[in-house]
């Protein structure tokens, strides 16, 4: 029984790292009817952003002044990445088909990938990340569960960044005008909105939470590599899609869902089927399903109804 | 012998009632029309004919079977429509627009479409010849190898009837033919429509120019908040006073679009 | 005023460009082994494509008005080559000092070329379509000139593969491109070179109406048109002098444009965009490799290869029906998604299954190796080399020709396909669904059909490269090959088979011959896939319904246009 809380705890870590990816997805897919390709590599850029912040600072420098700095290298690095990418990657196709921003994307994608792999020192195979949270500093959570220092610390950052980014929506002004322009564009604008802006604001909150995500994963894992934006980009789509796209309050139960779905799929499914092998496939499998069978999500979608 | 049976149709959105049990019967050889103020729930009504919305209670039967909710069985099974705001191919010349009317009637497959044998070739001749004819009897002749998008207004009307004709239909329903048309092309529809007649299909109009209406159908049937009002003979509507207080004091000469 | 400028200008422009054809007589390097004889007197290689475009220069800037964006690309091309040439000289020789004087005058005389081409007024006529006075030879003439396009495609084709040391006399200097020998700078640079001279010939071809032309040519004797095609395909080994690389190049190049057109009936014609398609080709190369007889392949059948293609494209489909069944009605975007993750999951499948980490069928990470080589019945082996004519033909030759005709046949289908009732029903589809559902058109089965389709073809061309490469492994089905298979449709320009083919070939050839360019070949190919969407979103060589579908105010043309929602109504 412990096994399946210890599995429970670690699905819950995983998802709260999908769920803060995939409220990128979900608040731009929301305004712009356009799955950014490219979110995963502004995951992916926020961990080298706080890992070439950390090697700037001098030497001897204590964690609780480090790890801010870094979340604040990463979060620089992102938002800037994620500016540039909406203005003169996709802002220039708006009223193109939608053929067009969604290839762009997917360049993007991949140049992103391989420009971090081919001009950041030694980035070829995957790069240390600082584990300034001690990883084996383990904390009980009754019976023989357990759970990491850093991963605690992933959760807790995690919730707190999807409720400031809830009552933001909710309550401020630049959070309602973000949920008129994704309700319909056009009335917004009439009332006055700078819809331009408020599909920045979106891309920028989006990256800002991806880049926590990035820190998190290389402060969990030790290590951030080029290539771990791709899948966990598409699994963080499919959490977002699972909790209805567009719906904020979705993106992060599809998220936590998903990760949960995934620890106890390998643990549990019918062999041979079972083990870390076949993870990252249970994730695709339960992407189809959501979107053969319900592809609203367990929400519900909240998309602009297009004319 | 009645084509069309419609009987207790009703459509709710949410807790809107657009359509609320309407019946309404289209006989062989018949021209009817189907009026009302605007929102009254016309085209929503087209719509649960055709299948693009799915009735929320009622039966709607066609030659005696019931029709079926899938849009493109529905003209298969021979009842085609035009649309408010016309819904052709744009980047299709008009001959193609035709053609592609003509799918549901053709059945070259992918065998056929690569082995290219005799029969494919047949039915591509007497296809293209099918469509050309229509054309023609819409007005068109000649105007085959234009983009549709590229039409002007009252032709591309034309084209979309051409098109809806091309699938061989019992019924044709128009969902506001001569909407933004002036007087000499609203004759010339009027004239279309006689001669759509004639060729032995029926016709279930949505109109909001009355002459243009009461010059045309034998039967009108008055939609009013999804309800219907009133049905009968064109004298009988206009004379009408509740029809008359539906338009809130519009002349009952009515205006033209 | 300004006619007295225009005049100076042409004047100008003209002298540079002489400079430039006087410097292609003169060396460009001070030492020799640099390819196309940089040292003697006749120009070849980078000297003589450099030529021909600056005597186009002299020529139009001397004598006719107007073509001023005809010599925009033709001095851009100039200068570029010179430049690009300059540099890769002086970098394989170790610095300036290797530099000949030719090829700074060349340098200089480009420079001279391009300002005055661009300070021209852009006062061009449309150019216009030439046609032959109708006279008794007129048909004749039209004949052989679709013949020489051929036969000039297929010397273009042999050239930029690069010609075999064997073919030409030995030496280090050759005269047009040096032999094919891998991380070599130099012939990279000659190949670069003579790309862009392709390029800027094009160019001005095109502006001066002889493209447009040879267009309508081609289309009145299409037959001419196929069979010279033909022809120049089928002859193409025999120009290799019994050497097979280049062979295999294009072998390569088949397959992937025969996958490419397969892909461009799923996303061109029927407008699904499908970023898995790769998996269909993998699941032909795994049933041909499970049925090839090979040892590492636990299935102890061997299949003549008239069935095993057969059966591999039919599997495929069926893979193909059941995985469109149940998505193709979804919006564009979410079956972009969805088609992404079946092809991972197979991927990842076959990458598991080898008995550990779940059934042995695929032999896991490794793959199925040692496939055998084809054979006919007859006894026939395609690993054979022989002789016809009395030139030695490698063994790579029988596995092109099995290719041309794959290639072939793919192109008949799409062809047909594309101009039939099936054909104009995807379009209408593609256009407006629910008009065409409302006009009797049943979108899904349509739709399952362009998705099967494409299936079918990928597992046919799948199961040929099997036995090319002779080994199937998880690695060559990874969602980049899937994406780069989508960029050859979308850069060669979707809804024509020639977009497919260029698009194949460019994507197939580039990184194989600029091998200096090896780190960089992924990034350069992001970037291009961004480029292409932001300049010219139809591609290269568009069907016209397609470029009008781009630029067009209210986009349209694709499912993925529909409103959110299932995209049927």
């Amino acid at each position: 029984m412990d096994l399946f809380f210890q599995q429970l705890v670690n699905g819950l870590v995983l998802g709260a790292t999908y769920g803060l990816i995939a409220l990128g997805y979900t608040m731009v897919y929301g305004i712009v009817q356009l799955i950014n390709f490219a979110h995963g590599e502004i995951f992916m850029l926020g961990g080298f952003g706080a890992l070439t912040t950390y090697l700037t600072l001098p030497a001897g420098t204590p964690a609780a002044v480090a790890l801010p700095m870094m979340l604040m290298g990463a979060m620089v690095v992102s938002v800037t990445m994620a500016v540039l990418l909406e203005r003169f990657a996709y802002r220039p196709l708006r009223g193109a088909p939608r053929l067009a921003p969604l290839i762009t994307a997917l360049g993007m994608s991949i140049a992103l990938q391989e420009l971090v792999r081919n001009f950041y020192p030694e980035a070829k195979s995957a790069r240390n990340f600082p584990q300034l949270i001690d990883p084996d500093k383990r904390f009980s959570l009754g019976g023989s569960v357990t759970i990491s220092a850093p991963s605690l610390v992933t959760i807790v950052i995690a919730v707190v960044g999807m409720v400031t980014l809830t009552l933001f929506v909710r309550r401020s002004r630049t959070g309602r005008a973000m949920q008129a322009t994704a309700q319909d564009p056009d009335t917004a604008r009439l009332m006055g909105i700078d819809t331009d802006r408020i599909i920045v604001t979106a891309f920028v909150l989006g990256a800002a939470l991806a880049a926590v995500a990035g820190v998190m994963h290389g402060l969990r894992f030790g290590q951030v590599d080029f290539r771990m934006g791709f899948l966990i980009g598409i699994k963080a789509f499919t959490a977002a899609v699972l909790g209805g796209i567009g719906n904020i309050s979705g993106a992060v139960l599809g998220g936590f869902t998903l990760g949960l779905v995934e620890v106890m799929a390998t643990q549990y499914a019918p062999e041979p089927f079972a083990g870390g092998a076949w993870k990252d496939a249970w994730a695709f499998v339960v992407l189809i399903i959501v979107l053969v069978f319900r592809p609203s999500g367990i929400l519900g979608e909240r998309v602009a109804a297009r004319a | 012998m009645t084509l069309l049976v419609a009987r207790a149709v009703t459509k709710r959105f949410g807790g809107l009632v657009a359509v609320k049990d309407v019946d309404l019967t289209v006989g062989e050889g018949e021209v009817v029309g189907l009026i009302g103020p605007n929102g009254a729930g016309k085209t929503t009504f087209f719509n649960c004919l055709t299948g693009l919305e799915a009735p929320t209670s009622g039966a709607v039967s066609y030659r005696g079977n019931p029709l079926p909710t899938r849009t493109d069985l529905v003209t298969r099974a021979g009842v085609a429509r035009t649309f408010q705001n016309i819904r052709l191919f744009p980047n299709m010349t008009a001959l193609e627009n035709v053609l592609v009317g003509r799918h549901c009637r053709t059945k070259a497959g992918v065998l056929a479409a690569v082995g290219r044998g005799p029969r494919y070739h047949r039915e591509e001749r007497e296809s293209e010849q099918r469509a050309r004819e229509l054309l023609a009897f819409v007005g068109l002749r000649g105007a085959g190898d234009e983009l549709a998008k590229s039409l002007p207004y009252g032709d591309q009307r034309r084209l979309e009837i051409a098109r809806a004709l091309a699938t061989d239909p019992g019924l044709l329903l128009l969902d506001e033919p001569t909407a933004g048309m002036n007087p000499n092309e609203t004759a010339a529809t009027a004239d279309l429509v006689r001669r759509v007649k004639d060729l032995g299909v029926s016709v279930l109009l949505i109109e909001h120019d009355m002459r243009f209406v009461f010059s045309l159908c034998e039967r009108i049937a008055v939609l009013v908040q999804g309800e219907k009002l009133v049905e009968g003979t064109p004298e009988q509507v206009q004379g009408d006073e509740r029809v008359i207080a539906a338009y809130l004091g519009q002349p009952a000469e009515g205006e033209s679009a | 005023m300004s006619n007295l400028l225009t005049k100076v200008a042409r004047q100008l422009g003209a002298g540079g460009a002489a400079l430039v054809l006087v410097a292609c007589f003169l060396p460009w390097a001070t030492y020799s082994g640099f390819p196309g004889k940089m040292r003697a007197v006749t120009p070849g290689g980078a000297r003589l494509y450099v030529m021909i475009l600056a005597l186009f220069g002299v020529l139009f800037l001397l004598s006719a008005p107007g073509r001023a964006r005809a010599l925009r690309g033709t001095s851009a091309c100039t200068l570029t080559i010179a430049v690009l040439t300059a540099v890769f000289i002086s970098y394989a020789g170790g610095g300036a000092g290797g530099l000949g004087i030719g090829a700074i005058l060349a340098v200089v005389g480009g420079l001279a070329y391009l300002a005055a081409a661009w300070s021209l007024p852009a006062d061009d006529r449309p150019a216009p379509i030439r046609v032959l006075p109708d006279r008794s030879w007129r048909t004749t003439v039209e004949t052989l000139l679709v013949v020489a396009a051929a036969a000039a495609a297929l010397i273009a084709f042999v050239i930029g593969l690069g010609i075999p040391t064997a073919t030409i006399a030995s030496g280090e200097d050759h005269l047009l491109l040096g032999a094919i020998s891998f991380n070599d700078l130099t012939n990279e640079s000659q190949f670069l070179s003579f790309l862009i001279f392709l390029g800027g010939a094009s160019l001005a071809l095109s502006r001066l109406g002889l493209v447009a032309s040879l267009g309508a040519l081609t289309k009145k004797h299409a037959k001419v048109m196929v069979a010279a095609s033909l022809m120049a395909a089928v002859v193409f080994p025999f120009t290799q002098g019994g050497d097979g690389y280049s062979l295999r190049i294009a072998a390569s190049i088949g397959v992937f444009a025969a996958a490419a057109i397969g892909l461009n009936i799923v996303v061109g014609l029927a407008g699904l965009l499908d970023l898995g398609y790769i998996a269909f080709f993998g699941v032909g190369a795994y049933f041909a490799a499970l049925v090839s007889g090979s040892i590492n392949s636990v299935v102890p059948v061997h299949l003549p290869f008239a069935l095993t293609i057969v059966l591999a494209a039919l599997v495929s489909g069926l893979f193909g029906v059941l995985l469109g069944a149940p998505t193709l009605r979804l919006r564009g975007d979410y079956l972009a998604i969805v088609t992404l993750g079946f092809g991972e999951i197979f991927r990842i499948t076959v990458n598991n299954l080898d008995g550990s980490a779940g059934p042995s069928l695929t032999n896991g990470p490794n793959g199925i190796s040692n496939i055998p080589d084809l054979t006919l019945p007859g006894g026939f082996s395609f690993g054979d080399n022989h002789v016809l004519f009395g030139i030695n033909l490698p063994f790579q030759a029988n596995y092109y020709w099995l290719e041309v005709v794959l290639v072939a046949v793919v192109m008949t289908a799409f062809l047909r396909l594309a101009e039939s009732r099936i054909g104009r029903a995807w379009v209408a589809i593609r256009e407006d669904e629910v008009a065409a559902a409302a006009t009797g058109i049943n979108t899904t089965r349509l739709k399952l059909l362009a998705f099967g389709l494409g299936a079918v073809l990928a597992g046919a061309a799948g199961s040929v490269n099997a036995h090319v490469v002779k080994i199937a492994a998880p690695d060559s089905f990874t969602f980049l090959e899937s994406a780069l298979l989508l960029a050859a449709v979308i850069l060669g320009g979707m809804g024509t088979v020639h977009g497919a083919l260029l698009g194949a070939t460019v994507l197939y050839l580039l990184p194989e011959k600029l091998r200096f360019m090896q780190d960089l070949r992924l990034l350069v190919f992001g970037l291009v896939l961004v480029l292409i969407m932001r300049l010219r979103p139809e591609g290269l060589l568009p069907s016209k319904r397609r470029a009008r579908e781009f630029h067009e105010p209210g986009g349209g043309g694709d499912a993925l246009s529909a409103p959110p929602g299932r995209a049927s109504a």
